[in-house]
């Protein structure tokens, strides 16, 4: 039964517990704004459950494992074993450290948690319900609301995720024991990243993808020195096909895939993952109640306050747009909250890092080469090979590079594109570089410690000024 | 060569005298450093510089006395070699960032309009509502710095500006407001509240001004000598505001210390009488309507200073700048709340019916206001969380024992706040004829500053003018107004009839900090209960 549906006021009202709707909910807290967050599932959303967190946790975890094995040349001989299940309860501690985190800090600034599905009643008023079927609702009315809803992996027609044999990314980063044969269906980044976690693991891992390379998006040189190294742990790639139909077996599945020239193929295997990409969330807000449209993509279109076409609802995270990531949807988060409390805050940052955890890693920021030439500039690149900075080698670390893209003219920072060990922490001074307006002698003027991966940013810096020293 | 002339320093003030030099010939100085330090009739003030460079010649003595307008000390500027004819602008930046390699205009409108600027910059352009877009950078490459950012920002400000001279210190003191870096230290004359009220007003301003009194420091390097002096006189080192530097640190000298501990002290003496007048430095209670009489009544003291097409402009200074300041900050420092409510007062009506004929005959003439004064206080004294004052020095809330009842009222000068003290202990003839004659001496200007000092709680009867309901402004460090509106008769419903009888809105405007939405709705029960039968006020 529904008990008491009593209308509580509160003035910033955030939808989604993640990274987009917690940093919205303190930051408007810490303005001094009555703030309320409502979340149906886990406080930190699919980042810290779900996602980035214990993807990252179990990358690591599968490194040190492979690490070991693959240690010979430098004169150590281990052959460590693989318990899933007591690297599934270590990721999960961590994951509940970081979600136990957000909400202590929600609850220090001052945050009202609410738990439970939020829809609109109109375009003040929220009502939220609680829990399973009868536990009630409640209704919130709102002076603004962040909608902060996130994204879910998205299916493939006859491929529903039942999380025993056919999985989402959701699901692989909870198995308990190692699959012996592991198909991955999408070679984006998020497949990218589990088929190597599971094949540094021991699993034998097959890749079908429909496009005709792996990680779409990345340039060639980029996606070849991961695609290699994949292929060095045994992964097998299948290009240009679709994941078509699947079937049980005594033995675990039988895949069907089809290619364009209707061919069928299939895979025997224990368990499918299907990482084909990501869709926004906003089947539960009865958007239709306040009368928002989403775009053909299904994302909510905002402005660069991140307000919807509602002047008192705004958008951030996965919901509101491409690029998901966990980083811009707090910067959102951020600008949200202060365009609530008043403050003329606005999203006009010149660019949004990304980083993949593939072996090696690729992070970039800014432009290409190709997209600074398609927006008008006439670029210049730097680019400095890790096989020629000291600190890779001391990590037996040979492949990769930085690179670095900047107007020819004014030597202004317009982007980088880094693969190779820790590109994902390298690529934050290029991006600071890029937001500070930073030109390549400020980079190639910066003493770098050594010996340390970040001379090779250095370096690519002073490469693209014709003043390299350490490469030809 | 750029001739430094002796700003409008404010209040009308044409002269100076000069106290002390900070700068001698040959002395390399920056924008801002303090070069002199000028005494008026009314304060003491730091000049700084406008401009970078090389002070020249000092053009008045310790001593002399200098017009404003008259040159005052001249300086070679930094960037008198490459140009000119430096002396028409403003300042340096405006005409370098122009001057600066054609490529600045190239990457500011580069390729797709991305502005090379740092995340800092871009949000100090959006904060002053300047398109970044269209800022020429002055930086390396023409990337955009904070300094193009201001200087966009004045020269938005300043298009109708005809002044040739240096940036006025007065434009400087509205630029600390914004929390931007302390330009000016105006300080308060020893015997500034001697005769003239508005100059210790202006004087305390920028000192009471949350910009400087708040803005501390980490680390400030000053000799033992001066540390010795501001512990001695209770100052805390790193709040002291400063111009000065040494080796890249602020520096703190002896007379800033001194001067800043005077200001405080004026400051805080200036937060304790809150209500003051003296030469129509009328303080600070108003109703819309109590302020607007009273911006007529400033408005006949200024003096036009320039007339365009389609507008008039007066000088924003003496008492209606008095005025606005104590609102401003009460407004800024204190959460009000305010509190409307409806007593229908038919039995206050008779009360003064019934008295006004054996008033009229001892020579009173009765009004309401004596009546209200008289409940308000008989409900103060059962409310007392009201008739406090909020010691945010001492983070103490201050009761007071004594009821004393401000009466705001708009004058011909300006808004003044006479006092009735102790209501409870008179009479209700001797509170009218009182009353009566503190009002028509503000009026007249024949009121004595102790007249209006000391008040514990003001009321604010703007509907002898007109209106209903108001937001009144607390006279802090008062935590409490009450606002009056007109008495007349409006529908009331009564036993299901609708039926006409005389009402009274009220507005009790509170301090959120000390006292809550319930005490003020209790206190407005008792004082509607009051209200409603006078004769109450004999059973207490």
């Amino acid at each position: 039964m529904v008990v008491g549906d009593v209308t509580t006021g509160t003035e910033l009202l955030v939808i989604g517990g993640g990274p987009g709707g917690y940093v919205a909910a303190i930051r408007g807290a810490q303005l001094g704004l009555d703030t309320t967050l409502v979340e149906r599932d886990a406080y930190g959303g699919t980042c810290l459950n779900h996602g980035c967190i214990p993807s990252k946790a179990l990358i690591s975890a599968s490194d040190v494992a492979h690490d070991a094995r693959q240690a010979e040349s430098m004169g150590v001989f281990a052959d460590p074993a693989v318990d899933m299940a007591g690297m599934t309860e270590w990721k999960d501690g961590v994951v509940t450290r970081l979600t136990r985190g957000v909400e202590s800090l929600c609850e220090s600034a001052g945050v009202n948690l609410i738990e439970g599905t939020a829809e609109f009643v109109d375009d003040e008023t929220v009502r939220v319900a609680h829990g399973g079927e009868g536990q009630g609702s409640e209704s919130l009315s709102f002076e603004h609301a962040v909608v902060a809803t996130g994204s879910r992996p998205m299916e493939v027609p006859g491929f529903e995720f039942d999380g025993e044999h056919i999985l989402s990314s959701k699901d692989a980063l909870a198995l308990e024991s190692v699959p012996e044969k592991l198909l991955v269906v999408g070679a984006g980044y998020i497949g990218m990243e589990l088929s190597t976690v599971f094949a540094k693991l021991g699993a034998e891992v097959t890749v079908v993808e429909m496009l005709d390379d792996v990680l779409p998006g990345y340039e060639d040189d980029i996606e070849a020195v991961v695609r290699e190294r994949a292929e060095d742990l045994g992964i097998d790639f299948n290009f240009g096909e679709a994941a078509d139909d699947w079937e049980q077996t005594d033995e675990g599945i039988r895949v069907q895939t089809v290619d364009a020239d209707e061919e069928i193929t299939e895979y025997n295997a224990e368990k499918c993952l299907v990482a084909v990409g990501r869709e926004p969330v906003t089947d539960t807000l009865a958007l239709e109640n306040v009368d928002l449209q989403t775009d053909e993509d299904g994302f909510l279109p905002t402005d660069d306050q991140c307000r919807t076409a509602f002047e008192s609802v705004f958008a951030v995270g996965d919901v509101a747009g491409e690029p998901m990531l966990a980083h811009k949807a707090m910067a959102e988060g951020e600008v949200a909250a202060q365009a609530s409390a008043g403050e003329p805050a606005a999203f006009d940052h010149q660019a949004i890092p990304a980083a993949v955890f593939t072996d090696p890693e690729i992070a970039t920021v800014g432009m290409t080469e190709s997209e600074a030439e398609a927006a008008g500039f006439d670029p210049v690149v730097g680019q400095m090979p890790f096989r020629a900075n000291g600190r890779a080698l001391t990590v037996n670390e040979r492949e990769g590079f930085v690179r670095i893209v900047a107007d020819a003219d004014d030597e202004f920072l317009l982007g980088a594109q880094i693969v190779g060990p820790e590109a994902s922490e390298l690529i934050a001074e290029l991006g600071l570089g890029i937001e500070m307006g930073a030109r390549l002698e400020d980079i190639a003027g910066t003493i770098h410690t050594h010996p340390t991966l970040s001379e090779a940013v250095h370096e690519a810096a002073a490469a693209a000024r014709g003043e390299a020293v350490h490469t030809r | 060569m750029f001739e430094f002339k002796l700003p409008d320093l404010g209040e009308g003030v044409a002269e100076g005298e000069v106290l002390a030099w900070h700068v001698s010939p040959g002395d390399a100085v920056t924008e801002d450093q303090v070069l002199a330090e000028v005494e008026t009739d009314k304060a003491a003030v730091d000049v700084p510089s406008p401009v970078d460079g090389v002070v020249q010649e000092r053009h008045a003595e310790v001593g002399e006395m200098v017009q404003t307008g008259e040159v005052l000390v001249t300086i070679a500027e930094e960037r008198d070699a490459e140009a000119s004819e430096a002396d028409g602008t403003e300042d340096g930046t405006t005409s370098e960032a122009a001057e600066s390699d054609g490529s600045a205009q190239a990457a500011t409108s580069a390729a797709d309009g991305r502005v090379f600027a740092s995340p800092s910059v871009r949000r100090l352009a959006r904060e002053r509502g300047v398109d970044i877009a269209a800022i020429d950078g002055s930086g390396p490459g023409g990337r955009v710095t904070e300094a193009d950012v201001e200087s966009a920002t004045a020269a938005t400000d300043e298009t109708d500006d005809t002044d040739d001279g240096p940036t006025s210190v007065v434009s400087k003191v509205s630029d600390d407001d914004d929390g931007g870096p302390t330009a000016v230290v105006s300080r308060v004359d020893d015997e500034g509240d001697a005769d003239d009220g508005t100059a210790v007003k202006s004087a305390v301003r920028s000192v009471s001004g949350d910009g400087q009194q708040t803005e501390r420091r980490d680390q400030t390097l000053a000799t033992p000598a001066t540390r010795k002096v501001a512990r001695e006189l209770g100052v805390d080192i790193d709040a002291v505001p400063t111009d000065q530097t040494r080796d890249g640190q602020p520096y703190v000298d002896e007379g800033a210390v001194r001067a800043y501990a005077e200001a405080q002290e004026a400051a805080q003496a200036a937060d304790a009488e809150a209500v003051s007048a003296e030469g129509g430095a009328a303080s600070a209670v108003a109703t819309g309507d109590a302020a607007d009489a009273a911006a007529a009544g400033a408005g006949t003291e200024t003096t036009p200073v320039e007339t365009s097409e389609g507008e008039r402009r007066e000088p924003y200074r003496g008492v209606r700048r008095s005025i606005g300041e104590q609102m401003a900050r009460s407004r800024r420092e204190v959460p009000h709340a305010t509190h409307h409510d409806r007593v229908v007062v038919s039995g206050l009506v008779e009360a003064r019916q019934r008295l006004e004929p054996l008033a009229e005959e001892r020579g009173v003439d009765l009004t309401y206001t004596p009546f209200v004064v008289k409940c308000v206080a008989a409900a103060l004294e059962q409310h007392p969380i009201l008739n406090t004052a909020l010691d945010t020095e001492n983070e103490e809330i201050v009761y007071r024992d004594a009821r004393n009842i401000g009466v705001a009222t708009a004058t011909d000068h300006g808004l003044v706040v006479p006092v009735v003290d102790d209501v409870d202990g008179k009479g209700l003839l001797e509170l009218a004829g009182e009353i009566n004659d503190l009002v028509a001496r503000a009026r007249s200007r024949d009121i004595e500053r102790s007249e209006m000092q000391g008040g514990t709680f003001t009321v604010t009867n703007f509907g002898a003018i007109g209106g209903e309901y108001a937001s009144p402004i607390i006279n802090v460090p008062e935590t409490a107004i009450l606002g009056i509106g007109a008495l007349k008769e409006r529908p009331v419903a009564e036993n299901g009839e609708v039926l006409a009888k005389p009402t009274l809105p009220l507005s009790l405007a509170i301090d959120h900090r000390v006292i809550d939405g319930a005490d003020a709705a209790r206190f407005v029960n008792t004082l509607k209960a009051y209200l409603a039968d006078p004769t109450r006020l004999l059973l207490e």
